[in-house]
């Protein structure tokens, strides 16, 4: 123990000499003790350069540019989205027979709490975050973010966060955690395992990375727009960033304390959660669906404003009733936080608080309804131009479709009870997952693709990505449904039936075809990464301002207009010399 | 902003110091919860040395010996007080609990004693200069 303690300590000097080295070679020293010493003006610049960014994998490991940070936390989302699908792949596989004979059910269980960590916190909350943090300040005319450092940050802190997440498949002798993302008390008191107590760790790295993202969104579309955007003309993907930002806020710093709460309960031997004691295990639930349920609207609020920014500009109309889309939005950020019993409908909380929470589930689905007649306006007699991210669009509404109106059903008291932890449940909210937040995000990345590397994708390829999506997510998902409906539970490595409830045949029919969904959408994803990589490296550069054709229609839009100006510049567009991405040099 | 003007009239684009404090933060929540004492001595040492960069080089504060003492007295405190919640009220009896220190004892003095490093750093550099 001693030796061990000793080796640590050695090594942890290491790191921090380590760290000293590295910061002589990057930032000038001197330039603090000559200011302390009074002998050099105040203010006189170091010699590390600011005005243009360092080269090779120091650039990134520095910047602090909104869009460098934006391309970072993509590139991190599209790894965790493929760590997660292929962790749930494995699953998926597992699933195919009813018996356990693929992988452990232990192995099983820890698939199952990594995916859903994964795909919630390192994928969907980041590659929001790297649209935003991409994209608002050109939109909205403001230099970089409000708070450039703290930006980079709230970056940082998710890599070691996800190696913290994933610590229990990573480091040999400990397991991993088995907890399911919901970590529900006792459960998640009670086990031992360490990777538990990283992955708890890791989340809440990840919380706090979202928090300091919230805030710097909320404080640069308040204060740092161009002089010509005003609240009436913002766009509603700021709209949207904005208002899940101010969820975000109230949400993710109750998960924190939840977490820490629950860490202490693991280690440190308080009493938060213990069976009769304190708040019991039911206080778990309701912290963590307080901060559960917002979670959802954080992660499909964006997507929804991505969506009503893109397809209008392939319907070549503007979006139909823009002020009811943003009302909408709003009334959805509010109703957010007054659902999250619904989760909890079957735990035997009071029956008049369960008729109240379900009367505003009920009801938010009325502000979603909105977005979802607005968006069908916008197409109706518009001229349909059918590229990638149209489709992907317009498969986001119809995923949305059936994917909110399952949800509508499961808001009913008498419809959960029957329901509760059945697939019905994994189809219903992977309908809105990956059915329409994942497309939400396609479409945003085939949309802007122009703008973040220069190049344009295949389309062929791209309209290859769409189908196999379009078809492995409801080939899967629908699946989901109808097992659900035959009462197959939630989160079991193994099935088997009493022929009097369920026939074990046409069950596993049903996993069967939703595993084949999957190996399709898989197929589809590879097929996305291929088009991404290859188009970023290969693709010729595009010299066309306006790959859209959305001036024709009144549609060209201010992120366009940047790039536009970008292009015009003599040097043909090479930011890395320029002040902030070339406004500064194409003005002058 | 302010703060993301340089001398120059230029923004800065590029910082060393948000990847540290992150790594930091990281390794110093790691070490407490998990009971790694020097990885969270070296972690909040980390944190602090970052914090105190970011700090002065975004010109909130004019030197980094200043924040680093203050750091360490933060942390001293919170060390200090996660300890007192250990000493038994009637007694006071505070050597019986340091001089065998377990699970929130260790977790308080590894908090204190990375206080106690930042804050000796802090006021020798501060004389120094």
């Amino acid at each position: 123990m001693a030796g061990q303690q000793l080796a640590l300590t050695v090594l942890m000097g290491l790191v921090l000499v380590g760290v000293a080295a590295l910061l002589t070679r990057i930032e000038d020293w001197r330039r603090y003790t000559a200011l302390a010493g009074g002998a050099v003006a105040v203010g006189e610049e170091s010699g590390y350069g600011h005005r243009e960014k360092p080269s090779g994998v120091i650039r990134w490991l520095t910047t602090v540019d909104h869009k460098d940070i934006g391309i970072l936390y993509g590139v991190f989302a599209l790894i965790s989205l493929a760590v997660g699908g292929l962790m749930v792949m494995v699953m998926r596989f597992e699933l195919l027979t009813p018996a356990s004979d693929v992988i452990s059910p232990q192995l099983y269980n820890a698939f199952l709490t990594s995916h859903g960590i994964t795909m919630l916190f390192l994928f969907g909350t980041p590659i929001i975050a790297a649209f935003g943090n991409y994209f608002i300040p050109l939109l909205i005319g403001a230099d970089d973010m409000a708070f450039p450092r703290i930006n980079a940050i709230a970056f940082w802190l998710l890599p070691p966060g996800a190696l913290l997440i994933w610590g229990g498949f990573l480091i040999p002798g400990i397991a991993p955690s088995q907890t399911s993302w919901t970590m529900y008390t006792p459960l998640s008191v009670e086990q031992a395992h360490l990777g538990a107590d990283l992955m708890l760790l890791g989340l809440h790295l990840t919380g706090v990375s979202a928090t300091m993202g919230a805030i710097n969104f909320i404080v640069t579309i308040f204060t740092e727009r161009g002089e010509d955007v005003n609240w009436a003309n913002l766009d509603i993907f700021s709209w949207t960033m904005l208002t899940q930002s101010g969820i975000i806020l109230f949400a993710f710093p109750l998960l924190g304390s939840a977490i820490v709460m629950l860490l202490l309960d693991r280690n440190l031997g308080t009493l938060f959660y213990a069976v009769g004691e304190g708040g019991g295990t039911i206080l778990w639930q309701h912290l963590f669906w307080f901060f559960g349920h917002p979670e959802v609207y954080i992660l499909v609020l964006p997507p929804m404003g991505l969506v009503s920014y893109i397809l209008p500009r392939f319907a070549g109309r503007k979006l139909f009733g823009f002020k009811f889309v943003v009302y909408s939005t709003l009334a959805i950020g509010v109703l957010s936080f007054g659902v999250w019993a619904h989760h909890m409908f079957s735990t035997g909380i009071d029956p008049r608080l369960r008729a109240s929470f379900m009367a505003v589930s009920l009801a938010i689905a009325v502000p979603s309804a909105v977005k979802t007649f607005n968006w069908i306006t916008t197409m109706w007699n518009g001229r349909i131009k059918l590229a990638a991210p149209m489709l992907f669009c317009i498969g986001f509404v119809s995923n949305f479709i059936i994917g909110g109106v399952t949800g509508v059903f499961l808001a009913s008291i008498p419809v959960d009870l029957v329901l509760h932890d059945t697939y019905y449940v994994v189809g219903h909210f992977h309908y809105i997952i990956m059915g329409a937040i994942a497309f939400a995000v396609f479409a945003g990345i085939y949309y802007w693709f122009p703008i973040f590397t220069g190049k344009m994708y295949q389309r062929t390829l791209a309209k290859w990505h769409f189908w196999l999506s379009m078809i492995g997510t409801n080939v899967t998902f629908f699946a989901m449904l109808l097992l659900g409906y035959m009462e197959m539970p939630r989160r079991y490595a193994s099935y088997e039936f009493d022929p009097a409830v369920a026939p074990l045949d046409a069950i596993t029919l049903l996993h069967q075809a939703a595993t084949v969904g999957a190996v399709i959408l898989l197929i589809g994803q590879i097929i996305f990464v291929w088009n991404v990589v290859q188009s970023w490296l290969e693709a010729p550069t595009l010299t066309d301002e306006d790959p859209w054709d959305l001036k024709n229609d009144g549609l060209f839009t201010r992120e366009f207009g940047w790039n536009a100006d970008r292009l015009a510049l003599p040097d043909g567009g090479e930011e890395e010399a320029m002040a902030d991405g070339g406004e500064a040099e194409a003005d002058q | 902003m302010s703060e993301q003007v340089d001398a120059a009239g230029g923004y800065r684009r590029a910082s060393p110091w948000p990847v540290f404090v992150a790594l930091g933060f990281a390794l110093s929540e790691l070490g407490i919860f998990v009971g790694l004492y020097p990885v969270a001595v070296g972690g909040l040492l980390l944190l602090a040395g970052s914090v105190a960069g970011i700090l002065r080089e975004s010109d909130y504060a004019t030197d980094v010996w200043r924040p680093l003492a203050g750091l360490g007295v933060a942390f001293a405190v919170l060390g200090i007080a996660v300890v007192g919640t250990q000493v038994d009220p009637t007694t006071l009896d505070v050597l019986a609990v340091v001089s065998d220190p377990g699970g929130i004892v260790g977790r308080g003095l590894a908090i204190a004693g990375a206080g106690v490093i930042l804050l000796v750093v802090g006021l020798v550099g501060y004389l120094l200069e």
